[in-house]
């Protein structure tokens, strides 16, 4: 079985091309973008697309213009189990098949592109948060030593101002030290 | 609290989003008791999907998308209870084309009406030459552009699935591929024929408001089911934006306009081209374009036999009065006062002959006899 990965997403596709190398006996390859000669050249049995490539409505086409074509392109959430259909659509992936293809097969194909995505989206949302908490920290350091300076407290003292300014106003600890930074910025002049 | 349930709503970065953009931005929702997600899709496949299984509320759609959704399964049935504009759309050829056809032809090249004679003339020239066809790009197959493509092919006596090749083409990408020289020329919406222009990519040859006057093309689209559940949603989304189309329509207002579409999370397109459609084409709500009338439903469906994409035996009346909801449309109009001249509620009442461009009657009484009777057709035939 051929299968064809097309998403813009090279990273997101190079993890469902690996997750599929591993399910059954197939040929996986993957495109950023769709190319009909390519794809004719691979003659895949099925194509499975990221809902966020704008190449889907070219599959469409194709599935359309099918009718008298021997190697009929079908949606496979068309025909499959009820729920299998939102849950492809909600992750974010699409899948057309040749007509006459087990249902069973490209079930597994699904399954496997489903949970990379997941992965995917998991893994920059973690990654993210990552940054983020990193940035916060080094933010809170910087408005401390600011507070050490100007207040003369020491480390203890000023992280509980910080904190009880966060409270007092109900922002986060992170967001205080930044407004902090940034007046403390103004009044010296840093801004303009 | 309006007691409302939040929406999200689907649309592709195209000039017609307009009424969606604006109602979030202006307040529009907000003052309907609607807190509203808006999410860019970027395919009207997913933008129908998502629909479909109610990951979006409701959408920017195709028309001819909406009546094609619950065909193969009623439980796909959608709704289109209000149109989101009218024209907007052209088709442009690149300049390389456009100054071949100028040589051939430089009078019809200055009037629109007959610009693919020209056309015509050299496909019939390649063909003896043994050259490649030429590539036209659409948006989908159900789509206005494709059926104003192909009608527009064929009246000059083109074929457009022999004669020439028809690929779909997502509309940010059109003007790419036409500077790659993949295709030659396309049918698309506003505001990708004016990019072409402003970058001397490509030149329009026929606008949509002169293939058909007053033609129709997005719609709002909900599934019929999520009409039924949510009865007090829509009323107050159709409500929003028909307010936002009424502000979109405004000139005094088309600074704003541009600058809000052409936001990267919006449309993303040089303010200039943005602006030109909104200067003489696209209309969104004066003429009663928010009305979602049945003649133009069974315009679609007629195409869509014509291009054998539904069978003739298809109960097209059926079709056209359970997805287009013109009474949906005129309850929420009616509902904001004075926003339409009362008349033109009812502007669909009795259905007026609808001519496109090359004045061949449509009566939308005889849609079936309409779609088959065209000299280059592929109506199906047999089991």
């Amino acid at each position: 079985m051929r299968v064809l990965v097309i998403d813009p997403d090279s990273a997101r596709a190079a993890l469902v091309a690996e997750g599929l190398e591993g399910v059954q006996p197939l040929e996986v390859r993957r495109a950023a973008a769709f190319d009909e000669r390519e794809v004719a050249a691979f003659a895949p049995d099925v194509v499975v697309i990221a809902a966020d490539s704008p190449d889907r409505d070219t599959l469409e086409s194709l599935r359309e213009a099918s009718q008298n074509n021997p190697r009929a392109v079908v949606m496979f959430v068309d025909r499959s189990e009820p729920g299998l259909a939102e849950q492809a659509v909600r992750a974010g992936v699409a899948a057309y098949v040749v007509d006459g293809l087990a249902p069973a097969r490209v079930r597994s194909v699904l399954d496997v592109a489903m949970s990379r995505f997941a992965l995917t989206q998991q893994l920059r949302g973690d990654l993210a948060k990552a940054k983020a908490d990193l940035e916060s920290r080094k933010i809170i350091d910087r408005a401390k030593g600011l507070l050490m300076k100007e207040r003369g407290l020491d480390e203890d003292g000023a992280y509980r101002l910080l904190r009880k300014l966060a409270m007092d106003r109900g922002k986060p600890i992170g967001s205080v030290a930044a407004d902090l930074l940034a007046f403390a910025g103004v009044l010296k002049g840093d801004a303009s | 609290m309006s007691g409302l349930a939040d929406l999200t709503l689907g649309f592709i970065p195209l000039t017609d989003c307009a009424p969606l953009v604006v109602a979030k931005a202006q307040g529009f929702f907000a003052e309907e008791g609607l807190e509203v997600s808006l999410s860019r899709e970027a395919s009207w496949a997913t933008i129908r999907d998502k629909v479909l299984v109610g990951a979006l509320d409701g959408a920017h759609m195709l028309a001819p998308m909406a009546l094609a959704a619950g065909l193969n399964d009623p439980r796909a049935a959608m709704l289109a209870p209000l149109a989101l504009n009218q024209n907007g759309s052209a088709i442009t050829v690149s300049a390389r084309l456009a100054a071949q056809l100028r040589e051939i032809d430089p009078e019809a090249m200055a009037a629109p009406l007959i610009t693919a004679a020209p056309l015509a003339k050299l496909v019939e020239r390649r063909r003896e030459q043994g050259a490649p066809t030429l590539t036209f790009a659409m948006v989908f197959p159900q789509s206005m552009h494709n059926y104003a493509l192909r009608y527009w092919l064929a009246e000059a006596g083109i074929d457009p699935d022999q004669d020439v090749r028809l690929v779909v083409t997502p509309p940010p990408r059109m003007v790419e591929h036409l500077r790659s020289g993949e295709i030659d020329g396309f049918c698309v919406g506003a505001p990708w024929n004016a990019v072409a222009v402003e970058e001397g990519l490509g030149e329009m040859l026929i606008k949509a408001s002169q293939l058909w006057p007053g033609g129709p093309d997005k719609v709002f689209g909900v599934t019929a089911g999520w009409a039924e559940r949510h009865p007090g949603e829509l009323r107050a989304a159709l409500r929003a934006l028909i307010r936002a189309a009424t502000w979109a329509d405004e000139p005094g207002n088309h600074a704003e306009l541009v600058a809000l579409l052409a936001r990267p999370e919006h449309v993303g397109a040089e303010p200039e081209a943005l602006a030109r459609a909104l200067r003489s084409e696209i209309v969104f709500h004066r003429d009663a374009a928010g009305l979602p009338r049945r003649e133009h439903a069974l315009w679609f469906l007629s195409q869509m036999v014509r291009w054998g994409q539904v069978r003739p035996e298809l109960d097209l009346d059926a079709v056209a009065d359970a997805v287009y909801r013109p009474d949906l449309f005129r309850e929420a109009a009616a509902s904001l006062g004075p926003v339409l001249e009362p008349a033109m509620l009812f502007a669909d009442a009795a259905p007026t002959g609808s001519d496109l461009f090359d004045g061949t009657p449509f009566d939308s009484t005889k849609a079936l006899a309409y779609a088959t009777g065209f000299p280059i057709s592929r109506v199906r035939t047999g089991a």
